[in-house]
């Protein structure tokens, strides 16, 4: 489900004296089965530009078409579209809506009024698919949950909705280690066996690193960098310039490089790092 | 050094309606030194806010004993001496500023103890120049990022003049240009004007530079020392389902590979400093 | 799918004018006597006057004059429902019937009722919308604490109101960010606010306020507890930061304002009222 957008602008209160441009003439195609990070500093306009991919917010100007379908036309069925399209807000505490996980996640198939063991499958299929125990958290209070199990209803409830493309906004925030390589390793997960296409937002530069194939960096409202993640980290001081921190080891192997260690100026794994440091300085004691 | 807060078999349990007992902490010994920088680590659920709760008297203890300055917390005629020497900032700034108008909620807190208007207002300008936010003094915090709100939220308490300030996990929901800038500014509160800190974050990297740390788990102190001792048990650490400094994970991988590096290295400035010697 | 953009009364637009520096006093107690002289009105011509006034008092305080007016937008059906009603429902002896259409007799007399309701009605908006859009929130409640202080003599806890205020005005604006949110969550899970009828519409909205009511709840529980460690324990031992002043051209403004006030009275008195 591919999704193209072309020259899209938007302005936040727009026609009032508050009125302030948040995307300008931003051009971005995402292709079927991609893994494509957004990132950029606060409010660089990542969540405007990514509501869109799903039609909760229609394009001022320029276009977004989600397979083949504008989501400005008038007769446009954007119900269905937002069922492809899922979107997992940063928030769990806004997206669900039930007393309990199970009813919380059958929300969206009851919605589609889809029949009872439909429903049913879907509520299991997706529950299974976020590691969240079917008997055991099925009837469990939505109150009861922890930050990371909340996470994951969520997550459960969009995929409910059988949607092709996911849309992840900074779903980590707030989470503890455990918790945060839990759901990444489910969004994993999704990518690769579900072949979803993933939207990820993320204000973690190692998280992007690690799970994204392809990165567009937004700075102001303007895509300013879309390509590789190899070559996106290769523009280093581009995104420190903009605000934007560096995964931690790059921030590491650049001091060395200064100190002339041979080390590329890129992201690189942290075993590629300790492989690299130890043969330039063992290189070093040999030749002495 | 003098002691500042002193936890004493600290025992707490929530109690949820009928029969739902959860505890939270449970024989708990530990102390504050005034000056310190101190930082109480653990996973979500560890007990470490409650704990923290009992520094200023918002959790009163189940067993056990917490005194502020020699005074117990559960002397109700004196928690304002307490709270006026122990101020709190929380993870989510918006629901803890209380004013439309910075300024005004900086002011929020000395107004609260009663003082002179020309006092209040000049403490609100210290605040404000201490952590360089001068410039927001008149915008609102719903115009604000999440990072300026928490530095106007620790303005707010620091204008208090406390001699010590207790963040629950402040930089949890910062993106992490915002956390570097907070984590400065706590910084420069401890080293320049000597206030105590007590820092709660599951961020390892936000505790090397700390002087002493703790390490909760289901409701009790594991582990205790600098983080340079705390970091050499790794395996301790993987196991509380904590992350690892990168620089410290770098150095192990290196000393593995038959590299001679000190056991201390815990932040990417150290790392590169030894590495360097090598060379 | 903005619910704050058309939301006018209550939004403050920062300005550097005379009436933005006007002491919040002053701009309370002349909006108070405007409604006043408002709710006594009942000719065209001292409508002119209030005109006037306020035409005048938007262009010195720079307010976009189209910006003030797009907050009437949501108000418009109610007040065309309530001319309607006043025409076809007043009349009196001497009215002349407009037209006429099975039970429903239009009347001169009732139209004029239409007219000077709907311009009250519309004064009275206009008047409120420029005090929030000219004095800041804080401003006015601190010019509401300084107003009501007085009654503090017969134990009405007037600070505690005002910081209840306060606090009510700093969250409104989070909460409709945060009912933006949720109502975005659900669209995005199937829920077509925009298809059915009124009530099926609303009965939509049910799922929407559960989680809204949720976190505003654990949103006090929170604020209640950081308060509490900033040491509030209400209005009493508490001092403020700001004390207001009152300086000449306050005295000015209420000299205008006297003036007016004593043409439209007269105008109120010697001119015959239209019913």
């Amino acid at each position: 489900m591919p999704i193209e957008i072309k020259n899209l602008c938007y302005s936040y209160k727009q026609g009032t004296p508050f009125e302030k441009k948040v995307l300008h003439n931003v051009n971005l195609s995402i292709n079927d089965g991609e893994f494509i990070g957004l990132i950029g500093p606060t409010q660089s306009g990542k969540t405007t530009l990514a509501q869109h991919c799903n039609a909760l917010i229609i394009p001022q100007k320029g276009r977004v078409v989600v397979n083949g379908c504008d989501t400005a036309e008038k007769n446009a069925n954007l119900t269905d579209l937002r069922q492809n399209v899922g979107y997992v807000f940063q928030n769990p505490d806004y997206q669900l809506f039930a007393p309990t996980v199970g009813e919380d996640i059958a929300f969206g198939p009851v919605n589609q009024k889809l029949g009872r063991d439909e429903i049913n499958n879907r509520v299991r299929e997706a529950m299974e698919q976020v590691g969240l125990d079917y008997n055991i958290f099925y009837k469990r209070d939505i109150f009861a949950l922890s930050g990371g199990q909340k996470r994951r209803a969520a997550i459960a409830g969009v995929l409910a909705c059988r949607p092709r493309v996911m849309i992840l906004d900074d779903v980590t925030a707030g989470l503890d280690p455990r918790g945060r390589e839990e759901i990444l390793a489910v969004v994993r997960k999704l990518h690769e066996e579900k072949m979803l296409t993933i939207i990820f937002i993320s204000n973690s530069m190692d998280e992007v690193a690690m799970l994204a194939d392809r990165i567009a960096v937004l700075d102001k409202g303007h895509i300013i960098i879309d390509d590789t993640t190899k070559s996106v980290f290769g523009e280093a001081e581009k995104l420190q310039q903009i605000g934007l921190e560096l995964p931690e080891v790059m921030e590491i192997t650049g001091k060395l490089r200064e100190y002339g260690f041979k080390l590329p100026q890129t992201l690189i794994t942290l075993d590629e790092v300790v492989e690299l440091i130890s043969a330039d300085l063992q290189g070093k004691q040999v030749g002495e | 050094m003098e002691k500042l807060i002193e936890v004493t078999n600290l025992a707490y349990t929530y109690r949820a309606g009928a029969g739902n007992a959860v505890t939270a902490l449970s024989g708990i010994n530990m102390e504050v030194y005034r000056g310190e920088f101190l930082a109480i680590t653990g996973q979500n659920g560890s007990g470490k806010s409650t704990l923290a709760r009992h520094f200023n008297g918002l959790l009163t203890p189940d067993r056990g004993e917490v005194f502020v300055e020699g005074i117990p917390i559960t002397d109700k005629k004196r928690i304002a001496d307490i709270r006026k020497a122990v101020g709190m900032v929380f993870q989510n700034p918006d629901n803890q500023l209380v004013s439309s108008i910075v300024e005004e909620d900086v002011a929020f807190g000395p107004e609260n103890l009663g003082l002179a208007p020309e006092v209040i207002r000049n403490r609100v300008d210290w605040a404000l120049k201490t952590l360089n936010i001068e410039s927001l003094r008149l915008e609102s915090p719903n115009n604000l990022s999440e990072g300026q709100k928490q530095l106007v939220a620790i303005a707010g308490v620091l204008a208090m003049k406390p001699e010590c300030i207790v963040l629950d996990e402040p930089t949890a929901h910062l993106d992490p240009r915002s956390r570097r800038e907070v984590l400065e500014n706590v910084t420069r509160l401890n080293r320049n004007e000597g206030i105590t800190i007590i820092l709660l974050t599951h961020f390892m990297n936000e505790v090397v530079f700390c002087d002493r740390m703790i390490i909760m788990d289901m409701g009790k102190i594991i582990i205790t020392g600098t983080p340079q001792d705390v970091f050499n048990k790794e395996a301790d650490i993987v196991r509380l389902g904590l992350d690892f400094p990168v620089a410290a994970r770098i150095a192990s991988g290196l000393r593995a590979k038959g590299l001679i590096l000190p056991e201390s290295i815990i932040d990417a400035e150290e790392l590169v400093n030894q590495l360097c010697l090598l060379k | 799918m903005e619910l704050t953009k058309n939301i006018t009364l209550g939004v403050y637009l920062p300005g550097e004018t005379v009436i933005h520096r006007l002491d919040p006093r002053t701009k309370i107690v002349i909006a108070s006597l405007l409604i006043f002289l408002l709710l006594m009105i009942k000719s065209y011509p001292a409508y002119g006057m209030i005109l006037l006034f306020l035409t005048a008092v938007i262009f010195i305080s720079g307010i976009p004059i189209r910006y003030a007016l797009c907050g009437l937008k949501p108000m418009l059906p109610v007040l065309i429902l309530m001319w309607f009603f006043q025409l076809f429902l007043y009349s009196s002896p001497d009215a002349h019937v407009i037209f006429s259409w099975w039970i429903f007799t239009a009347t001169d007399a009732g139209m004029h009722m239409g007219n000077l309701i709907s311009l009250r009605v519309f004064f009275l908006f206009g008047a409120t919308t420029i005090l929030t859009l000219t004095t800041s929130m804080v401003g006015l409640t601190d010019g509401m604490e300084s107003l009501l202080n007085p009654l503090r003599k017969i134990g009405l806890p007037t600070q505690e109101l005002v910081m209840t205020m306060v606090i009510a005005l700093r969250f409104v604006l989070i909460l409709a960010e945060e009912l933006d949110k949720i109502v975005k969550a659900q669209m995005a899970r199937g829920v077509a606010f925009d298809r059915g009828n009124f009530i099926q519409k609303t009965k939509k909205l049910f799922p929407v306020f559960l989680p809204l009511f949720i976190n505003a709840f654990k949103r006090a529980e929170e604020l209640i507890v950081a308060m509490e460690s900033r040491s509030y324990t209400g209005g009493k031992g508490r001092t403020k930061m700001k004390t207001l002043h009152m300086g000449r051209v306050d005295l000015i403004a209420g000299l205008i304002m006297l003036i007016f006030s004593a043409i439209v009275i007269l105008i109120i008195f010697t001119i015959q009222p239209q019913i």
